[in-house]
């Protein structure tokens, strides 16, 4: 199984050498697509075939898989397959804005290297080296197009970030001096070493540096109130980007936070560190949404929904017991899926009428009823509606709330998903359904025609997310169960 | 039972070296002139790599010395002489606008310590050589900067508000957690690589505005 884990990367790793000395070439998009969609494969084997669920394993000092890892490296690796697939399309001349040409794709598969080492590394250490690289490696990205606008994101993005992930070093650092004492002087910080040793590690240091760890990290997740870098970077972004950030790297972040949450509970009880993500996933639920109803640029809006869509899968694991845990790890997969195709969708009609504000555009179902259907089933998927999986995740999240007595937070969940709901519904369905004319200029890119890899990155998406809610593969089950029993609720 | 403070002469030096960085960080405060404020940040390196060598040779850790002389190199040397490059180039003695006056940045500046220190004493932690608590002077650091940054409308102290927050880290990683193995891998990374990101990303912020590097003007995106 390690060898497939070495392959995935080795493919990212090779596809970012290989795209930078061809440069600005069609063959760097084929390659990256081919080198992202081997990597996804090479992950379903090493998730899969070898049943990661059935409990953790090591290979050697520098990988380690679990349930927990399972969940989120395949919610990564399919994001940066499936936007692979749809850079391609859009880099084609006459659809996306994108300056910084000669460096996109190596920059997307270090980007998605990046994001495919996190979840499988063994060690805390390069946890934090791999989440950095993410921040690095995105924030240039988040630049590529090139407008003032876009610099200043990636600005705010590199600033905030480095700060948040300097704090997170702090509590890691912490949690390496609580297992000082049992450990001794020299220990690697390997998760097998801190788990076992888990009960006997200093308690006031583990509450500390779990407490950096939150902040710091969360910075990246996106939770409130250190988002604020959040909407920026994915409005102004390139729209894969967008997507890119919101289904994987938001996920990549928050999985640091729960693999070091899984050893902190063990020094200082699951409640701690529940009552910790309770509340920033509270604060980010409702913010977000109240946030996310003033939006008059649709990215933006979709930017705050993936900050409401990460509190949620923060409430679903803070309210604790195995269904809202097992409700949140579904959400991660849906949540990928959903969210590249509302960006993707975005993207498409960013391209066609050149503009982000809602209120410059109107009739794209008319104009190109494929990318509006596209762009409004997105919207209704992460809002949550039927048959999708967010829907299915959700009710999971709330059902587990109540049974486990915690009717308020899943109150809460009910209210303010509906409270999104109603923002996503008013703009999509304006800019989408609505037969007036939009308030910008209208170019004969409105209605060009359907870029055929676009829209198979979006019919990919669009599929995972539909059958998702209709129908959870056994194998998945299994992983989902095992993701829950590594966070301690038990199945 | 508190034992009897060691007065010998490595002790002394650190709690010396630690006081110094303290000031400097409070220093930064009161520093309006960009590469000033660089010049500040080099100096406080220097402090944060005299901490790092002193814990090195007093545990005779080979590991810890390296870092501290890498650590002389990057943050004394390599990156101050960079920025203030850029600096000289574009905005050569031009003064930061404050949010937050001097006098009020100092006083602020006085409090956030006092909090770490106060913060820092409810952990029961010993540092390498350093005067209990071991990290009131680290958290300082990180407290201090994270003000300056937040306070200083301008790219490049924002850069040095960061990366004095990073040595608040860095020293704290030294003081309690000093036999960490990897640690001069991924503190060289932490250094390393968003430093070469900032000169990428405001070495074309500067050529697309050609005005200076003030953030002021960016202000577009709010909400």
């Amino acid at each position: 199984m390690g060898a497939w884990l070495v392959i995935a990367l080795g493919l990212a790793l090779g596809a970012s050498v290989l795209t930078f000395a061809l440069g600005d070439r069609p063959a760097s998009g084929w390659i990256s697509a081919g080198a992202a969609i081997g990597a996804f494969l090479a992950t379903l084997v090493a998730v899969f075939a070898d049943h990661v669920s059935r409990g953790r394993h090591a290979f050697g000092p520098a990988f380690f898989l679990d349930g927990l890892s399972g969940v989120f490296l395949l919610s990564v690796a399919f994001v940066y397959a499936v936007v692979a697939i749809y850079s391609i399309g859009y880099l084609r001349p006459g659809i996306g804005h994108i300056r910084l040409r000669r460096v996109y794709w190596p920059l997307l598969n270090l980007f998605g290297l990046a994001l495919l080492a996190t979840p499988m590394v063994a060690n805390l250490g390069v946890l934090w080296v791999a989440v950095e690289l993410t921040t690095v490696v995105s924030a240039l990205l988040v630049t590529s197009e090139g407008s003032d606008q876009s610099l200043e994101a990636g600005w705010k993005y590199i600033v905030i970030g480095s700060a948040g992930l300097a704090l997170g070093l702090l509590g890691i650092v912490l949690i390496y001096a609580a297992g000082v004492p049992v450990l001794g002087d020299h220990y690697s910080p390997t998760y097998t070493v801190l788990h076992a040793a888990g009960p006997h590690l200093n308690r006031a240091l583990v509450h500390a540096g779990f407490a950096f760890v939150l902040v710091g990290f969360g910075t990246k997740v996106g939770l409130v109130p250190m988002h604020a870098w959040l909407p920026d970077a994915h409005s102004e972004g390139p729209s894969p980007i967008s997507a890119m950030l919101s289904g994987a790297l938001l996920a990549g972040a928050l999985f640091a936070v729960l693999r070091i949450g899984a050893i902190a509970q063990l020094a200082v009880g699951a409640s701690y560190v529940h009552v910790l993500l309770l509340t920033f996933g509270a604060m980010s639920l409702v913010l977000a949404g109240f946030f996310a109803l003033r939006q008059t640029n649709y990215k933006r809006l979709l930017a705050y929904s993936s900050i409401e869509h990460m509190g949620i899968v923060s409430l679903g694991l803070g309210i604790g017991g195995p269904i809202a845990a097992y409700g949140a790890f579904f959400h991660v997969i849906v949540h990928a899926a959903a969210k590249t195709l509302a960006f993707f969708g975005a993207g498409d009609v960013l391209s066609r009428y050149e503009s982000r504000e809602a209120d410059d555009v109107r009739g794209v179902m008319r104009a190109a009823p494929f990318t509006g259907t596209m762009v409004l089933v997105g919207a209704m998927a992460i809002a949550g509606i039927p048959p999708f999986g967010i829907f299915r995740s959700e009710l999971l999240i709330v059902t587990g709330g109540f049974s486990h007595s915690s009717f308020a937070f899943a109150g809460l969940l009910v209210l303010f998903a509906n409270v999104a709901f109603v923002g996503l519904y008013q703009t999509f369905h304006r800019m989408v359904l609505s037969s007036g004319e939009g308030t910008g200029p209208v170019s004969a890119r409105v209605s060009r025609r359907e870029q055929p890899l676009m829209a198979a990155a979006m019919l990919t998406s669009l599929t995972v997310v539909l059958v998702l809610g209709l129908w959870i593969p056994g194998p998945l089950d299994q992983l989902l169960h095992s993701a829950v029993a590594v966070i301690g609720g038990r199945t | 039972v508190h034992a009897a403070p060691h007065y010998d002469f490595v002790h002394a030096t650190a709690a010396l070296i630690a006081i110094l960085t303290l000031l400097s960080a409070l220093s930064l405060l009161a520093v309006k002139q960009v590469h000033e404020q660089v010049r500040v940040y080099a100096v406080q390196s220097a402090f944060a790599a005299g901490y790092t060598l002193l814990v090195g040779l007093n545990r005779t850790e080979v590991a810890l010395i390296v870092l501290a002389v890498l650590t002389a190199a990057i943050k004394v040397v390599l990156i101050p002489v960079s920025i203030d490059r850029a600096v000289t180039r574009q905005v050569s003695e031009h003064e930061v606008p404050l949010v937050v006056q001097v006098p009020m940045s100092l006083l602020i500046g006085v409090a956030l310590a006092g909090l770490a220190y106060w913060s820092g004493s409810a952990l029961p932690i010993r540092g390498a050589l350093l005067p209990t608590p071991a990290l009131g002077m680290p958290l300082a650091l990180v407290l201090v900067g994270f003000f300056f940054m937040i306070t200083r409308q301008n790219v490049i102290s924002q850069i040095v508000g960061l990366l004095t927050l990073e040595n608040g880290v860095f020293v704290a990683t030294v003081a309690i957690a000093p036999g960490l193995p990897f640690a001069i891998g991924f503190l060289l990374l932490l250094d390393l690589l968003p430093a070469v990101l900032f000169y990428g990303v405001f070495a074309r912020l500067i050529a697309a505005r050609a005005k200076g590097t003030s953030i002021e003007d960016m202000a577009v995106l709010r909400g």
